[in-house]
Formats: C-alpha cells, sequence, structure tokens
C-alpha cells in the first residue's frame, strides 16, 4: 500500500484534538458538584477515541491511499511473434493485381504489399488478445524498435507507421533474421516463439551468415514463418516440374532451401493474392494457442474508500450522541424556564 | 463571543452532520467528468552524421546532439498530461520515417522510450542530410495520420549537401495546416563531424574535401554561381544552423525555438499552435469532500477554550 500525498500523513496528531478540547461542556461552579457517574465516563472516553479514529481515518483518506499499478502472472493462451516487415523499396509495388482481388475503396487502400501486409498484420494482431509482440525494421540495416510488448496500441501504432511514406533501400534479410533471434535473447521462456518474415524477395546467404542464423534460431527456440509476397506470378517456392528456366536458382528460392534445411520448424505461405495472404495470417493464428505465460497489467486500485467508511460509522455515532445530548439539554433548558 | 450552552450543542450536532453528510458524498457520489487538453504530436528526430557531434549540454554532461535530441523527446513526453499522444520518427537523407504513429503518452510510456533508446546513426539509409526535404515529407506524413499530429523537428538545421539561400526545394503544401515546431540542437561553433562505420562507432572525422561545400544546381546558374563561388568551405564542420532553420521553419508555417532549457518552452509553443483536444477524464471528487468533512470536524474539536481562558 502506498500513499498519494504521505506528507498530509503528518497532519495525523491532530488526531488527538478531541482529548484537548473541551468547548462543548457546560460551565461548572465547582467540579465536585457533579455527580461521579462510571457509565458516563465511559461513554465520554469512548466517544473521544471515536472522535480520534475519525479524523486520524478521514486524514489517511484524503492522503489517498491505494495499491499501485502492478504486474500479474498468469498463464494465457497464445506465443510471442516477431514481426518482420520488409520495408524495401520493391514492397511499394503493387500486391495481386489482379482486379478481381480489389479491396474495397472507402478504406482509401493503396494496393502496395506494403499497405497490404500492414493490414492483415492489423487483423492478426487485434485478435490474439494474449500474444507479445515486437517488431523489427529492416531494409539494409535492423533495429528491433519495438521490443517484445503486451501493449496492442503501440503494436498496431507500428504497424500502422510501417504502412505510411514510401519504402527504403534494399533488403537484407540475414541481418533481420539476425535481430530478431537477439530479441529474445535474456527473455524468459514463456511460451511459443514465433518469428513472422513478411518479404516479396529472397536472398543468397553466405555459409558463414547460414550458420549464425541457424544458431540464433536454434539457441531461442524460434519458429519461422515466411509470408513470401510474390513478385513474380506463378512463381513457386518449390520447384515444380515444367516450370520456367529462368526461376530456377532463385534467390528466394534458395533462402526456402535454407529454412527447410533447419532445425526449428519451418513453414512459408505463399501469398499471391489477397485471400491467400488472409489464409496464411489465419492458419498461424490457428496453430499457435499454446499455453504462454502472460503478464497482466492490474489497474492502480484506491483504498481510501476503507478509510472512508470507518469515519463514516465513527461519525454518525458521534453525530447521533450529539442530537441526543442536544434534545436533552434543550429539553432541561426548556423546563427550567417555566 | 459567546453561546449559550444549548446553542453550542446544536451548532456542533450541526457541523457534525453536515461533516457526516460530506463523508457520505464522498462515498457514494459518482465520478465527475472533467475536460483536459491534450495534443496529438509526431517526435522526428534527426539521426544524421552531425547529430554525433558533442557540443551541447544536459546539466553539468557534454553530450552529442541527439542523445540531447533522445532526451528532450523524453522529458517533453513525460510532461505531457496523461491523454495527450504521441509518436515517433526518424529523418536521414531526404526523408523522415515514421516508427510509431502516436501513442497515449502515460500507458505506452515504456514503450516509447524503448523505442526511443534504440534511435542510433546506424538506422540512417543513406548518408546525407537535406533537412528541409526531410520536413517536407514529415509534414505531409502527418497528415495522412488520424488525428492530424503537431510536428516536433528536433535536428542542427545541417544540409547535407548544401542548399543555395535562393535554390530551396520548394514547398508544395499550405504553410501551417500542419502546426509545427522546429527544435535547434547544438553549440554555436563550427565542430568537425564524427564520421561513423556500420556499427556505429566513431572513425575519424568528416574531411574538407570529403564534402560537397556547394549547392550543386546553383553553379549552372549565373548570378548564383558568383555567390556559389565565394562561400567558405566549412561543410564539413558543424554548428546550430539558426538562420537557416528561421527560414525553413518560416516556410513551412512552423516556430523554431533553439536550444530551449526546460521541457516546458516546447510545450507552451506547442499548446500555442496546436489544435487541442478536450479529453474527457473521470474525475473523482473524494479528496475535496473528504477534505471538508475533515476541516469542518477539526472546526468542532479545536480548543477554544484554550483561547477564551486566557482573555478571562
Amino acid at each position: 500500500m502506498s500513499w498519494s500525498h504521505p506528507y498530509l500523513l503528518y497532519l495525523l496528531p491532530l488526531a488527538l484534538l478531541p482529548w484537548l478540547s473541551r468547548n462543548t461542556e457546560k460551565q461548572i461552579v465547582w467540579e465536585s458538584l457533579l455527580p461521579q457517574d462510571v457509565v458516563s465516563t465511559v461513554i465520554g472516553y469512548t466517544l473521544r477515541v471515536v472522535a480520534s479514529i475519525v479524523i486520524a481515518a478521514l486524514i489517511m483518506a484524503v492522503a489517498e491511499p491505494h495499491i499501485p499499478e502492478h504486474t500479474v502472472q498468469r498463464s494465457g493462451q497464445g506465443a510471442e511473434v516477431i514481426i518482420l516487415l520488409d520495408r524495401s523499396r520493391s514492397m511499394d509495388q503493387p500486391f495481386a493485381r489482379r482486379h478481381t482481388y480489389r479491396l474495397s475503396t472507402k478504406m482509401n487502400f493503396k494496393e502496395s504489399k506494403r499497405s497490404v501486409a500492414r493490414y492483415y498484420l492489423t487483423e492478426f494482431v487485434s485478435s490474439r488478445p494474449d500474444d507479445r509482440f515486437g517488431y523489427v525494421f529492416f531494409s539494409e540495416q535492423a533495429s528491433g524498435i519495438l521490443p517484445l510488448t503486451y501493449s496492442k496500441e503501440t503494436t498496431l501504432a507500428t504497424i500502422e507507421a510501417g504502412g505510411l511514406g514510401r519504402g527504403l533501400t534494399k533488403t537484407d534479410i540475414s541481418v533481420a533474421l539476425k535481430k530478431a533471434g537477439e530479441m529474445f535473447e535474456g527473455e524468459v521462456y514463456r511460451g511459443a516463439r514465433i518469428v513472422l518474415l513478411i518479404s516479396d524477395g529472397g536472398q543468397i546467404l553466405s555459409a558463414e551468415q547460414e550458420q549464425r542464423i541457424s544458431q540464433i534460431l536454434q539457441d531461442n527456440n524460434l519458429s519461422l514463418y515466411w509470408i513470401y509476397l510474390r513478385s513474380v506470378s506463378g512463381m513457386t517456392l518449390d520447384e515444380m516440374p515444367g516450370e520456367s528456366v529462368l526461376w530456377q536458382g532463385a534467390p528466394e528460392r534458395h533462402l526456402h532451401t535454407f529454412f527447410k534445411s533447419l532445425a526449428v520448424p519451418y513453414q512459408a505461405f505463399e501469398a499471391g493474392s489477397l485471400d491467400e495472404f488472409a489464409a496464411a495470417m489465419k492458419n498461424i493464428d490457428q496453430q499457435h494457442y499454446q499455453t504462454l505465460l502472460v503478464e497482466r497489467k492490474m489497474p492502480r486500485e484506491s483504498l481510501a474508500d476503507y478509510f472512508l467508511w470507518v469515519a463514516m460509522v465513527g461519525l454518525l455515532l458521534l453525530t447521533a450522541s450529539q442530537i441526543y445530548t442536544w434534545s436533552g439539554v434543550s429539553r432541561a433548558y426548556r423546563s427550567t424556564r417555566h | 463571543m459567546s453561546l449559550s450552552y444549548p446553542k453550542r450543542i446544536f451548532l456542533t450536532a450541526l457541523v457534525m452532520l453536515i461533516s457526516l453528510l460530506m463523508i457520505m458524498a464522498a462515498l457514494w457520489l459518482p465520478q465527475v467528468d472533467r475536460e483536459i487538453e491534450v495534443m496529438d504530436s509526431l517526435f522526428v528526430i534527426d539521426i544524421t552524421d552531425s547529430m554525433n557531434v558533442e557540443d551541447v549540454s544536459f546539466g553539468n554532461e557534454t553530450i552529442n546532439r541527439l542523445e540531447w535530441a533522445k532526451e528532450y523527446t523524453r522529458q517533453s513526453i513525460l510532461s505531457m498530461p496523461c491523454g495527450s499522444h504521441a509518436g515517433l520518427a526518424i529523418f536521414s537523407e531526404a526523408r523522415s520515417l515514421i516508427l510509431m504513429t502516436p501513442v497515449e503518452v502515460c500507458a505506452n510510456y515504456h514503450d516509447l522510450m524503448q523505442m526511443l533508446s534504440q534511435f542510433r546513426p546506424t538506422m540512417a539509409w543513406a548518408r546525407s542530410s537535406e533537412v528541409s526535404k526531410a520536413l517536407y515529407t514529415a509534414i505531409r506524413q502527418a497528415k495522412e495520420i488520424t488525428p492530424q499530429p503537431t510536428v516536433v523537428f528536433l535536428t542542427d538545421g545541417h544540409e547535407a549537401p548544401p542548399v543555395h539561400e535562393t535554390l530551396f526545394p520548394k514547398f508544395t503544401d499550405t504553410p501551417g495546416e500542419v502546426p509545427g515546431v522546429i527544435v535547434g540542437i547544438g553549440g554555436s561553433d563550427l565542430v568537425p563531424i564524427p564520421k561513423t562505420n556500420e556499427f556505429g562507432e566513431i572513425e575519424g572525422y568528416w574531411e574538407i574535401n570529403e564534402v560537397m561545400h556547394k549547392d550543386v544546381y546553383a553553379s549552372s546558374r549565373g548570378d548564383a554561381a558568383e555567390l556559389n563561388d565565394n562561400r567558405p568551405r566549412t561543410e564539413h564542420l558543424s554548428s546550430q544552423k539558426k538562420s537557416h532553420m528561421e527560414t525553413v521553419s518560416r516556410r513551412v508555417g512552423f516556430e523554431f525555438i533553439s536550444s530551449p532549457k526546460s521541457p516546458q518552452n516546447l510545450i507552451k509553443e506547442m499548446q500555442k499552435i496546436s489544435e487541442t483536444r478536450q479529453q474527457p477524464v473521470k474525475y473523482d471528487l473524494f479528496v475535496w469532500l473528504a477534505s471538508i468533512a475533515l476541516i469542518l470536524l477539526l472546526l468542532v474539536f479545536l480548543p477554544y477554550s484554550m483561547f477564551t481562558k486566557q482573555h478571562e
């Protein structure tokens, strides 16, 4: 328990005032004329004790006692997700150019891959109440601009900002994945950990880079999901019989092959249309409801009411006795006047 | 003044009764709505190389301009009333990049600070610093955000490559449509600019022959070219470019404050120019009611007799 205005507690000695005050007593010619009455004495002392309690309780209530905001751990259903959204220039190009897949125009939707990604990420984040999200911003460089957080507001604001403006230079997926791994370093293992990579391009990694990525993913127990936004229609990540020779050895395929060789769970979703993109997000959504340790923020709780209750009950007693005294005294005075 | 005994008793009973009613009101009166003025802001922080210059001080410590900008942003966010929103953006090359759209400052303080702490020169995507163009993009993007935030642009005003006075990039929007403040950072002496490598470590300084000293476009224009040729070759050094920032801020209808001492300077400036929103907050009157009850009770129990006896 803590106090909002602890300095007000210095007023507590004022609770002794009822013991100093004699102003409600009648002036007596000679004290010994008063009859000694044990019951009266006891009642008098009790009323003073009550008055002291009332004053003390009021001072404490005004000092605003409260339990400060704190976090409690409970188990929830979800995962810890690091979002890796490609910020490169190619993401500005339109996604799924076929017009049948046009989204409603009232959203002022620019159909770039980045806006589409932003839209579905927003849906995804909003639909998962218990998840903890982090966000890595990457093009050629990567920085974990949003470390894992429970706040939906900041996560959504970061995703929204990702849809503003134009894209940056090129993509370097290796630094991005490394960064994603680092985001979990020093974190307690709470449950499923996901790296969600959304990108439209691949990359040929050096042996050293591959080694480092595979190490970091394994060390941190991560699952990798790659939502691949297809740039060339028809091309798949896995080789298909009778396909164009041009696609063989494409950087995307290299990356896909490398990801498949990893010891960690990996799944690729190839999105060539909005429907496929939505399906991919839904698929991930369904897979990851495992038990997760969640921190919940408990709001600050005021305890002032308890003190006010004490004060009220006490004062009710005092007021009642005072009114009783008054009625008795005024009756006595009236009768003497006759 | 003296009152008869029954009157005194009655008065005491009455005051106690009022006090009791106050406590009851404190317990059961519903919270009232109170309006507070909040604003939406977008902090754009310069992360170009010239921000690595250590020529500003916070307290007794001399720190670099970027650290100063971050600390100033932190304190400003801290000074805003709960309910205000703040977003974060960085600027490098010729554009501003919004990293988080405005979020409520009290509930999200931790996340805002986490993001702010990540701002480093290594996040820059190119090695130039076109302040005015970056400012224009910040304004344009701020318009896409609802509710539209007030832009706070923290920079030293160093344009690299330099811009000729008469050949400014055009500002095509309406000046003042998006309100904003430019916060000038840096000392007034020209000092060398540290050069950072890809890990953000400082590796020597920008040399005189490594930077452009003239506006390339001005060189091809008669009169401008002449002026251009006579410019001192000091672009590898940096100081706070106050007059330049004043010009830029006038052009876009912003306010300019140079090296403010306290976050209040900025907040006051922002309150003047921003459209503040009225945000209703729930406000509990119990403290006031309980205080009245307390004062009334203390009046009842004050030892008046102690004072009056001295007079007799």
